[in-house]
């Protein structure tokens, strides 16, 4: 089958609004985490998140965006997809070319916009400029119309594990001959909706989360968005290739809505079939961004498998949602970039908070920054309703 | 691109177990909901816990499921997912101003909700996924099974289309004017006014590579996103020589005309540009308009190659009776997201 190129990223995360912006906060062990300012809620300063420093009127600025009804979700999208097709020298005939196709991941939707949201759904006014802007797919489409985007187009939400998800769409819409270039990512925006709904399940940490420690105690909501120009050997021939998507796998824990099973069959077989997909043995794997969210389930179950795969041979493994939280839709797109990132410049970022390894797995995520060889990067993305997908990128 | 074999349907008609199309079930109002689903596999006290479109979904899948016993993945088109949870969770959100909330709503609320609650019944751990790509939803979960199937050519899979009213989407996309205020499934086509009437509905598709045992069989499947006629034409025509052999011939058009006379030109030009000797049938007043009545529509072409019995209320043009084998399908939702399938007696 094809092989497919990583040719450009783009990103915005609350460590930075460009790819250099965020590997630097990262080498840097910086936090993106602090109280909520853009939007009020009731846990803006009690609990803490990784809110992009930009108001949706200075996004709009930036962005020139005049059209109405444009939700902070979509404006992450624009930003990061912006830059990513400039990164690989897309010209607007090749992005409006029948064979691109554009594959967004999202759970928030226009829901950010909780408020305005409960007034239309309810029909409370004759409907907000918002109106037709709260599904997952209307950023997907906000694209679409502004760049006229002719190739496959689709949407994808499968909760957290989204963006890994559209990642494997995309790749495998090359593979099989579907399209020849394929944009695709993840955004999401910090939403009252969201925050109540992780509140309610009381998995959010009080304070800084802190992936792989033995006290952690819940995850912190963070917002951003992440687009990668994938593209075929032939397309992708003379241009920069910052990776090539080697494995994807996507499986089902089939245990519980919001919980992963004890032993962590899903995660398990997630990361068992990526390396069968990639030929690739546990051996060969350098580095593992993992899902780490900090929650007591996710952690140990993760921790578990990977004990489960890679025996006494672990990879060296850290959680950005250390840095930035949990982006949810977005995450898997902001973590395959930053795997791109270890990748290009062969070093390893920090992993942040972790103090003593959980008594039963006893395994330490790498806490300082170095150089080091890295071939074959593992990324994993796990989501509510069993959804696990692993994802590999490899040096060129 | 793959073999339809066992198929399952829930919508406002008699689909469910049983199927009579004969019968045209009519609504009174502008929303047109499926019939409530008895099902005695599942305990009546998880049925009530389950949201409407997770309920739809389930309900249908369990007679394939037991048919089925293996299946490598779960492949899901949603729009809406799980939208009556999304309002109640949203709802307490404001109603108790961010107060002590119950998560059951939240959990259920996301799009994933009907996909993961089957791979929970089935204990299927495979591929499990859900397109959320309002009217190219359904379009998209098919693509990525005919992908799967190139992939892992011996893999069976189950494939659909889900999506409810619930109160969220009915009142936004009211506001949006995609509803007409008054109107009947009976003079749909005649209303001459903007908007439709909502519907609802799960069909289930059990798919491989196998042509045993198979009724029909998938040729092709084209999207595009435009509102240029001369573009999606040029769409059409390349579909048509691409896919369909010059000794065949399309023996019905599945029109999924919608009532709304905006976007009635769409589906003139189409059929204009087709060959005159095809019959041309729709299905909308069957089903009522939602993101993902495409599936439905292929639930019903499938069911008209099966039986070779058109139901009369369905047939809008009938030119010279002759067996149905080769039924092309155009949907398209609001103007913007147009598709294309080409079905084949298998």
């Amino acid at each position: 089958m094809a092989k497919v190129f990583v040719t450009g990223v783009g990103i915005i995360t609350s460590l930075g609004d460009s790819f250099e912006a965020n590997r630097e906060g990262l080498k840097e062990g910086q936090c993106g985490l602090g109280p909520l300012k853009n939007f009020s809620t009731k846990y803006a300063n009690s609990l803490l998140f990784g809110e992009i420093n930009l108001s949706d009127t200075q996004l709009k600025d930036l962005l020139n965006v005049k059209e109405s009804g444009v939700s902070r979700t979509s404006l992450l999208a624009l930003h990061a997809f912006n830059q990513a097709i400039v990164d690989a020298e897309l010209s607007m005939d090749k992005i409006s070319n029948a064979a691109t196709a554009l594959i967004i991941a999202n759970t928030v939707g226009g829901m950010c916009l909780t408020d305005e949201l409960y007034k239309d759904a309810n029909q409370k006014n004759f409907g907000s400029e918002y109106i037709a802007s709260y599904d997952c797919a209307a950023t997907t489409v906000f694209l679409q119309k502004k760049f006229n985007i002719r190739g496959v187009v689709n949407t994808i939400n499968t909760a957290c594990s989204s963006s890994a998800n559209a990642i494997m769409y995309g790749t495998r819409l090359i593979k099989n001959g579907y399209a020849e270039r394929v944009i695709v990512g993840g955004t999401d925006a910090l939403a009252k909706f969201t925050i109540n709904g992780f509140n309610s399940l009381h998995i959010l940490s009080s304070g800084l989360c802190a992936p792989f420690d033995n006290n952690r105690n819940g995850l912190n909501l963070g917002e951003g968005a992440a687009f990668l120009v994938l593209e075929t050997e032939k397309n992708s021939l003379g241009k920069k290739r910052y990776a090539e998507v080697t494995g994807y796998a996507n499986t089902n824990d089939a245990f519980h809505p919001s919980t992963l099973s004890e032993n962590g069959t899903g995660p398990f077989s997630a990361m068992e079939k990526v390396l069968e997909q990639a030929s690739l043995k546990p051996s060969d794997i350098d580095f593992i961004n993992t899902h780490g969210t900090g929650t007591e389930n996710n952690d140990v179950v993760e921790s578990k498998a990977m004990i489960r795969l890679f025996k006494d041979k672990m990879p060296a493994f850290t959680s950005t949602k250390s840095n930035i939280g949990h982006t949810l839709g977005a995450a898997g797109a902001i973590e395959a970039v930053y795997c791109i990132l270890n990748i290009l410049h062969q070093e390893i970022y920090p992993s942040l908070n972790f103090k003593e390894p959980i008594v039963d797995t006893n395994l330490i995520p790498e806490q300082r920054y170095y150089e080091t060889e890295l071939k074959n990067v593992m990324s994993n993305s796990f989501g509510f309703g069993g959804n696990c997908s692993s994802l590999i990128f490899s040096k060129v | 691109m793959f073999y339809i074999h066992n198929t399952t349907c829930i919508s406002p008609q008699i689909t469910f177990p049983e199927v009579d199309l004969d019968q045209l079930i009519s609504c009174t109002e502008n929303k047109f909901y499926t019939k409530e689903i008895p099902s005695t596999d599942i305990p009546p006290a998880i049925l009530r816990r389950m949201g409407r479109a997770v309920k739809l979904g389930v309900v249908a899948s369990i007679p394939l499921l037991k048919l089925q016993a293996q299946l490598n993945g779960i492949i899901i088109g949603s729009a809406n997912g799980g939208m009556e949870d999304c309002i109640k969770f949203l709802n307490q959100i404001i109603d108790y101003e961010e107060g002590v909330l119950t998560p059951t709503n939240f959990v259920q609320s996301t799009s994933n909700a009907i996909a993961s609650q089957l791979g929970f019944i089935s204990k299927n751990q495979g591929y499990n996924i859900t397109h959320v790509h309002r009217g190219l939803a359904f379009e998209n979960a098919v693509l990525d099974v005919a992908m799967l199937l190139q992939e892992n050519p011996k893999h069976t899979y189950l494939l659909g289309g889900i999506d409810e009213i619930a109160d969220y989407n009915f009142n936004i996309e009211y506001l949006c004017g995609y509803i007409k205020k008054n109107s009947s499934n009976l003079d749909l086509y005649n209303s001459k006014t903007s908007g439709s009437i909502a519907g609802e509905g799960a069909a289930m598709f059990v798919i491989n590579n196998k042509h045993e045992g198979a009724v029909s069989e998938l040729k092709a499947l084209k999207t595009i996103h435009t509102t240029n006629e001369k573009e999606l034409v040029n769409v059409f025509e390349k579909f048509i020589n691409d896919n369909l052999p010059e000794n065949k011939t399309i023996d019905l058009f599945l029109s999924g005309e919608n009532g709304d006379i905006r976007y009635e030109q769409y589906y003139k030009t189409i059929e204009s540009v087709m060959n005159s000797n095809v019959s041309i049938a729709h299905y909308k007043h069957l089903s009522g308009e939602f993101q993902t009545a495409s599936a439905f529509a292929l639930w019903v072409s499938n069911y008209i190659i099966q039986t070779q019995k058109l139901p009369l209320n369905m047939l809008k043009k009938q030119t010279v009776k002759k067996n149905i084998n080769t039924i092309l399908l155009y949907n398209n939702y609001q103007g913007y997201q147009h598709s294309f399938m080409l079905l084949e007696k298998a």
